[in-house]
C-alpha cells in the first residue's frame, strides 16, 4: 500500500513531463496537462485523493474496496507485482493504468498522416529514382504499405509500373524515369500529357462535337474536359488511383488538379488516407464523436490484451478533448469493460426496429465489423471499408475459397444455435427493461448536464463581472461540471454491469449500494450547479469543492468495485 | 422526358446499323434507356443454339455509371443467379465510361463461353460445376434446350 501511495503522489510531476505525446510542439502542452488527471489510472488517482483529502471525506466507504484488493487471489501474483512497479519515465505520452502496461499514443489528422506519407515518399525517393508524384501513386496503389510495395518492386519493377499505370503498357524501359519530359514527347504531338484546346472536338464519351478543352495522357485517349471532370468527381471519394477512362495509365495529382481546379487531389488523398486508417483499424481509430477529425494512433497494440484481461479499458483522449475507449470505440464506459459495453449496446440496439432490419439484411464484416448489405454480385465480398475479402456465406476469409468454396454449407448449424439463444434472451427481457430505463434516464440527464455545462462559461463571466472574482478563481465551476459529467457517465455505465451481474452475490449488493451512493452524490452536485445567483454561488464555493470531491471519490470506488465484479467473474456479459 | 444524351442516341444508332453478330439490342418504345436484348449462346459452349433474353437499363449517370444488365431467360451458369443477376467485373468495379453497350454485351457473351466457377454467384451451380463439370455442362445444355429455345 505504501508503495502505491508514494508512486501515486509523485505521479503528477512525472506526468507533466510525459505529456508531450510524441509531438514536439509545446503549444499544445497546456491542454494536455489539464487532461493528465482524467487520464491517469483509477487506482492511483483514488489513492492520491485519499491521501490528500482524507480529512474531508468518510474514509470508511473505501475499506471494503481496499479489502477486495487484498483477497483478489485469482490473478493475484502477476497483479501485485505489476502494482509495485515504479512509474517509468518516458518521453512519450503515458497512461499508467496501474496494473496494466502504459499506453502511449499519438493524435493525428488525415493531413498529419498524409504528411507522414509524403515524408516516407521522400525517404523512398533514392530507392525508386523516380519523380515523387510517381512514388506517391505507387504508395497509394499499395494502400501506403511500403513493405509490400518494396517487395513487389524488387521482384518485378517494370510490370508493376505498367500495372499501376505509371508507364504505358508498350513503354520502353528507357521511359521509366521521366513521364513529363515534354521535350522528348513534343515530336509526337498527340502523346502529350495535359490539357489542350480543340475546335470541333468529337468526344467519344459524350458524343458531342464542340469547341472545348480536352485532356489526355500519353496514351492519347483524349476526352473533353467536362467528361473528365464528371469522371474524376465520381472517383475522388473512392481513394483509389484514378486511371485514364480507356486504359490503365494513371492520373497523377497534378493532372487531377489541372483538370478539376487546384487542390482537388487533396480530396482524393484524404479518401485514400481514410481508407488506410480503416484498413489499419487495429492501430488507428477515428474519434467517434460527431464531426471530430482526430485519429488516435496506437503503435503498440500488444498491451490491449492485458487491458482486456484485467477488465480495464484503454481510454484515450483526442485533441478536441473527447474521451473514448480505444478498444471498442465507445465513450468512456467505466466501470463496465468493453465486453459488457458491447453486449449492452448490441442488446439495446436489438430492441429497435432499425437494428432488426440491419440484422436481417446485413452482415458484419468479419474483420472490421462494419455492417454490409449485399445488393447484388457474387458471394466473393470485399469490404469497402477495410478491404478484407471474405465469403458472404460462411463469413470466412476468401483466400481458401478459390477452389473449395462448397465448405460453406457449415453455415446452417450456426443459425440453429442462434435461435435458441434468442429464446433465452426473451426470458431476461423484464430485468433488462428495468436497467435499460435507468441507463437511458441517465443518458438524458447527461445531455441536460451537457447543456448546463454550456451555461457555465457565462456563469464564470458573471462572477468576474459582478463579484470581481478572478477567472482562475472561478474555475471551480468548470471543474465541478467536468466531474459531474464524469460521474454521470460512470453511473450510466454501471447499470450494464449491474444487469449482467449475479444479483445474489454479496459483491453485487455492495456494488448496487455504491451505485446509489454515487447516484446521490451526482444528483446533489447537479442541484448545486443549478444555482444561478453569483453571490449564492460564491457563498457555496466550499460546498462545490466538497461535493465534487465526493463525487470523484464515489466514482472511483464504484469503478473499482465494478472491476472486481468483472475480475471475479460475477459479472458475465451475455449476448 | 428529359432529352436523351447524344451518347445514348449514337450508341443506339450504331447497334441498329452495325449490329454485333449474335446479339440484338433494341430500346423500348416508352423508355429509350431501357433495352430488350437477346444473346445467342456461343458455339462450342453448353449454351449453343440457345437464345437468351436479357434486359439492359442505362442509369441517369450513364456513361459514368455502368448499365444494369439482367438475364430474363432461366440459365444454368455459375456466375448468373436464379434472378438472372450477373457477376461480371465490368458491370461493377471495373466499369469505365469508355466501355459501351456493345462491349458489355460482348463480355456477357464471353462469360457464357467461359464460366468462372471459382468466383461464383449461384453457389449450388458453381459447386456442381467444380465437382462434376461434365454433369453440370449437360444440365446447362438441358436447360438451354428447355428454356432458351430459338
Amino acid at each position: 500500500m505504501a508503495k502505491i501511495d508514494s508512486s501515486g503522489s509523485t505521479m503528477p510531476s512525472n506526468f507533466i513531463d510525459d505529456l508531450n505525446y510524441e509531438k514536439e510542439d509545446s503549444g499544445t502542452c497546456d491542454s494536455h496537462n489539464t487532461s493528465s488527471f482524467t487520464l491517469t489510472d483509477n487506482i492511483q488517482h483514488r489513492r492520491t485523493s485519499l491521501v490528500s483529502q482524507e480529512s474531508e471525506f468518510e474514509i470508511e466507504d473505501f475499506t471494503y474496496s481496499d479489502d477486495d484488493f487484498e483477497y483478489d487471489d485469482d490473478d493475484g501474483e502477476a497483479y501485485d507485482s505489476m502494482l509495485t512497479k515504479p512509474v517509468k519515465h518516458s518521453n512519450k505520452k503515458e497512461l499508467s493504468e496501474g496494473a496494466v502496461p502504459n499506453l502511449s499514443y499519438e493524435i493525428l489528422t488525415t493531413q498529419d498522416i498524409f504528411e507522414n506519407m509524403l515524408a516516407r515518399v521522400d525517404h523512398l525517393q533514392p530507392i525508386f529514382n523516380m519523380p515523387r508524384e510517381d512514388i506517391l501513386l505507387l504508395m497509394q496503389h499499395y494502400d501506403w504499405n511500403e513493405e509490400r510495395l518494396l517487395e513487389n518492386w524488387t521482384e518485378r519493377m517494370e510490370e508493376l509500373l505498367v500495372e499501376i499505370g505509371v508507364n504505358q503498357a508498350d513503354a520502353k524501359p528507357t521511359d521509366i524515369k521521366v513521364t513529363e519530359d515534354i521535350d522528348e514527347k513534343e515530336i509526337s504531338e498527340i502523346k502529350k500529357r495535359g490539357i489542350t484546346f480543340k475546335e470541333h472536338f468529337n468526344c467519344i464519351i459524350c458524343c458531342e462535337e464542340k469547341d472545348t478543352k480536352t485532356f489526355s495522357l500519353e496514351c492519347g485517349h483524349e476526352y473533353c474536359i467536362d467528361c473528365y471532370r464528371h469522371y474524376i468527381e465520381d472517383k475522388l471519394h473512392s481513394g483509389n488511383v484514378i486511371t485514364c477512362m480507356d486504359c490503365s495509365l494513371a492520373l497523377k495529382n497534378i493532372d487531377i488538379d489541372s483538370i478539376m481546379g487546384h487542390n482537388s487531389s487533396k480530396k482524393l488523398m484524404t479518401s485514400s488516407i481514410k481508407s488506410f486508417v480503416q484498413k489499419h483499424n487495429k492501430n488507428y481509430k477515428w474519434c467517434p464523436y460527431a464531426d471530430c477529425k482526430c485519429i488516435v494512433h496506437l503503435r503498440d497494440t500488444s498491451s490491449l490484451a492485458e487491458y482486456t484481461r484485467l477488465h480495464y479499458s484503454p481510454f484515450v483522449q483526442c485533441d478536441a478533448g473527447h474521451r473514448f475507449c480505444f478498444n471498442c470505440g465507445f465513450e468512456t464506459h467505466a466501470p463496465a469493460d468493453c465486453n459488457v459495453t458491447s453486449a449492452w449496446v448490441k442488446k439495446a440496439r436489438k430492441e429497435s426496429e432499425n437494428l432488426n432490419w440491419v440484422m436481417s439484411h446485413t452482415k458484419e464484416c468479419p474483420k472490421c465489423e462494419v455492417n454490409i448489405e449485399k445488393d447484388g454480385g457474387c458471394n466473393h465480398m470485399k469490404c469497402s471499408s477495410c478491404k478484407y475479402e471474405f465469403c458472404w456465406i460462411c463469413e470466412g476469409d476468401w483466400a481458401p475459397h478459390g477452389k473449395a468454396f462448397y465448405q460453406c454449407t457449415l453455415y446452417k448449424n450456426d443459425e440453429n444455435s442462434k435461435k435458441t439463444q434468442s429464446e433465452e434472451l426473451s426470458k431476461i427481457m423484464k430485468k433488462y427493461t428495468f436497467y435499460y430505463r435507468v441507463f437511458n434516464e441517465h443518458e438524458i440527464s447527461a445531455k441536460l448536464d451537457w447543456k448546463l455545462g454550456q451555461t457555465i462559461g457565462s456563469k464564470v463571466r458573471a462572477l468576474q463581472e459582478k463579484m470581481d472574482i478572478s477567472w482562475i478563481e472561478g474555475q471551480f465551476l468548470t471543474d465541478s461540471i467536468k466531474i459531474l459529467n464524469e460521474g454521470r457517465t460512470a453511473l450510466k455505465w454501471s447499470f450494464p454491469v449491474a444487469f449482467y451481474s449475479d444479483a445474489s452475490h454479496n459483491l453485487t449488493k455492495i456494488f448496487v449500494d455504491n451505485q446509489s451512493l454515487l447516484s446521490k452524490a451526482v444528483e446533489d452536485l447537479s442541484e448545486l450547479l443549478q444555482i444561478k445567483d453569483p453571490e449564492e454561488i460564491m457563498k457555496n464555493k466550499l460546498e462545490f469543492y466538497n461535493k465534487s470531491g465526493y463525487v470523484e471519490n464515489r466514482m472511483y470506488a464504484l469503478m473499482e468495485c465494478g472491476r472486481d465484479l468483472l475480475c471475479k467473474g460475477i459479472c458475465k456479459p451475455k449476448d | 422526358m428529359a432529352s436523351l444524351p447524344k451518347r445514348i442516341i449514337k450508341e443506339t444508332e450504331r447497334l441498329v446499323t452495325d449490329p454485333v453478330p449474335g446479339i440484338t439490342a433494341e430500346p423500348h418504345d416508352d423508355n429509350l434507356r431501357y433495352f430488350k436484348v437477346t444473346i445467342e449462346g456461343p458455339a462450342g459452349s453448353p449454351y449453343e443454339n440457345g437464345l437468351f433474353n436479357l434486359e439492359l437499363y442505362l442509369p441517369d449517370d450513364y456513361p459514368m455509371e455502368a448499365p444494369k444488365v439482367r438475364f430474363l431467360t432461366k440459365i444454368y451458369h455459375p456466375n448468373i443467379d436464379r434472378l438472372g443477376r450477373i457477376c461480371l467485373d465490368i458491370l461493377k468495379t471495373n466499369w469505365s465510361p469508355a466501355l459501351q453497350i456493345r462491349t458489355v454485351l460482348l463480355s456477357v457473351q464471353a462469360l457464357l463461353a467461359s464460366p468462372n466457377p471459382n468466383d461464383p454467384l449461384a453457389n449450388d451451380v458453381a459447386e456442381d460445376w467444380i465437382k462434376n463439370e461434365q454433369g453440370a455442362k449437360a444440365k446447362a445444355k438441358e436447360w438451354t434446350a428447355l428454356y432458351a429455345k430459338k
